[in-house]
């Protein structure tokens, strides 16, 4: 419990401080040498088919480190590392394009080593996400020092995951604040991509039935993405990805989501109500268009991480 | 121990004491986050709405990506200063799934068994066009598993 409490405060006590740093002097920092920020010119000419606004809304939590963590560990498998990307690939990042996809992709490294209490690998993947943060000029959203003490020091990774989490939220915000929502969905897509990369592996070893429905319910989410990248079509770095996302948007049409809408339910669970949702939508994916989902999501991941 | 704790307080007390003194967000994103229990953290919300020139504070509406077969909690904390208490509604499209609001009372967390993974939408408002301020957090309570709830 007194634990707890320590973690909690040392998250807001971090959280406020980068905030607060975050508003004052990045912005001027931004305007006067916004060569830094986007050194290989990531940002598009042609004017955005969605709104800053809208895109940032929509993108904020396209992917969850840790809700797809967690579903992966609750398969039973044992944790692998060598699933991961190596923090030792940074160096080879040296784009803001390539900085901003890999620190999505080791945001969903860093879910994945934390719901498996990995702490003796986790600093070194701290360290990328801040090397890599630092690359893209958000560094200041990643307290690395209050991080690697919370690795550790302690057993319960879970307050490292929420102020890993939470930085993620607070570096996005300023992203859109800033107008560059460009980087924010490449970090994003990023971790969709890592997460569905792990599941992948996951599920070539298990042949897990949750893996495989939430693997074949990003028929939804793919959709999102594509149209959110392709704001950004004009860069040639973008249109790398925006191809393989709508060749893969096309292999899931081959997935078949079905809706079929029963009774709401209300229940009380300590005190507090909990509707169960009336609708209830079935995944139906064949092994072979899975074969081939899985493949292509591999092809991308591999583009990402080299 | 007890005097770490009461400095890492102190800490965040001076942390807070820069911020908007009408409405702490970092305080309430504290309390949002006790409140939170047990559920993994996955995004927090702020509510800042204000009257406009027509007396009307509005609403203010976050896209969120729910998946099928979790169980979520959205709780959420007043600004000290509010005159009445947020409205926080979950909808899927034009249709209202869940509310905090409830036989006239407004509670500050439901919970939701998400069945369908899609864009959901929420949406927060004061009653009757008061301005407030609020911030509300978003936790992963549970994820089921083949045949169990029903799933």
């Amino acid at each position: 419990m007194i634990r707890n409490l320590i973690f909690a405060l040392l998250i807001l006590t971090g959280g406020s401080f980068l905030y607060s740093c975050a508003g004052n002097s990045e912005k001027k920092s931004a305007q006067q040498d916004d060569e830094l920020a986007l050194p290989d010119s990531i940002t598009g000419e042609a004017p955005l088919k969605l709104s800053e606004e809208i895109i940032g809304d929509v993108i904020q939590n396209i992917s969850s480190p840790v809700e797809m963590a967690n579903l992966i560990k609750s398969t039973g498998v044992d944790f692998s590392q060598q699933i991961l990307n190596n923090p030792e690939n940074i160096s080879d990042y040296s784009t803001s394009f390539k900085r901003a996809l890999n620190l999505g992709v080791f945001s969903a490294d860093l879910g994945y080593i934390n719901s498996y209490d990995k702490s003796n690998i986790v600093v070194s993947y701290l360290l990328a996400v801040k090397n890599l943060a630092d690359g893209i000029r958000v560094g200041q959203f990643f307290d690395f020092e209050s991080l690697k003490r919370m690795a550790t020091n302690s057993s319960n990774l879970d307050s490292l995951m929420q102020m890993s989490v939470s930085s993620f939220n607070q570096m996005d915000s300023y992203l859109r604040q800033q107008n560059r929502s460009n980087v924010s969905a490449l970090v994003i897509a990023g971790a969709w991509v890592e997460g569905l990369y792990i599941a992948a592996n996951v599920i070539e070893n298990t042949n897990d039935e949750e893996l495989i429905n939430r693997l074949g319910e990003q028929k939804e989410i793919v959709d999102i993405l594509y149209i959110i990248l392709q704001n950004y079509e004009q860069n040639s770095s973008f249109k790398m990805l925006i191809d393989h996302l709508s060749e893969l948007k096309a292999l899931y049409k081959q997935v078949k989501i079905t809706k079929e809408v029963g009774e709401p339910k209300t229940i009380e669970q300590d005190g507090m109500l909990i509707i169960v949702q009336d609708e209830v939508s079935h995944v139906e994916i064949s092994p072979e268009t899975l074969g081939t989902i899985i493949d292509k999501i591999k092809e991308i991941r591999t583009d990402i991480v080299k | 121990m007890r005097k770490l704790i009461f400095t890492l307080l102190l800490l965040v007390g001076v942390g807070f004491s820069g911020a908007n003194a009408q409405c702490n967000h970092e305080a309430l994103l504290k309390d949002a986050l006790a409140q939170m229990g047990d559920g993994q953290y996955i995004k927090d919300f702020i509510v800042d709405l204000k009257n406009d020139k027509g007396g009307e504070s509005g609403t203010v509406k976050y896209s969120v990506i729910l998946n099928s077969r979790s169980q979520y909690k959205f709780n959420v904390v007043n600004g000290g200063a509010n005159s009445e208490k947020v409205h926080m509604q979950l909808y899927d499209g034009d249709k209202l799934l869940v509310s905090n609001k409830a036989q006239g009372k407004m509670y500050s967390a439901f919970g939701f068994v998400c069945r369908s993974t899609k864009v959901y939408s929420l949406v927060f408002s004061f009653p009757e066009g008061n301005e407030g301020c609020a911030r509300a957090v978003l936790s992963l309570q549970k994820q089921f598993a083949a045949g169990e709830g029903g799933f």
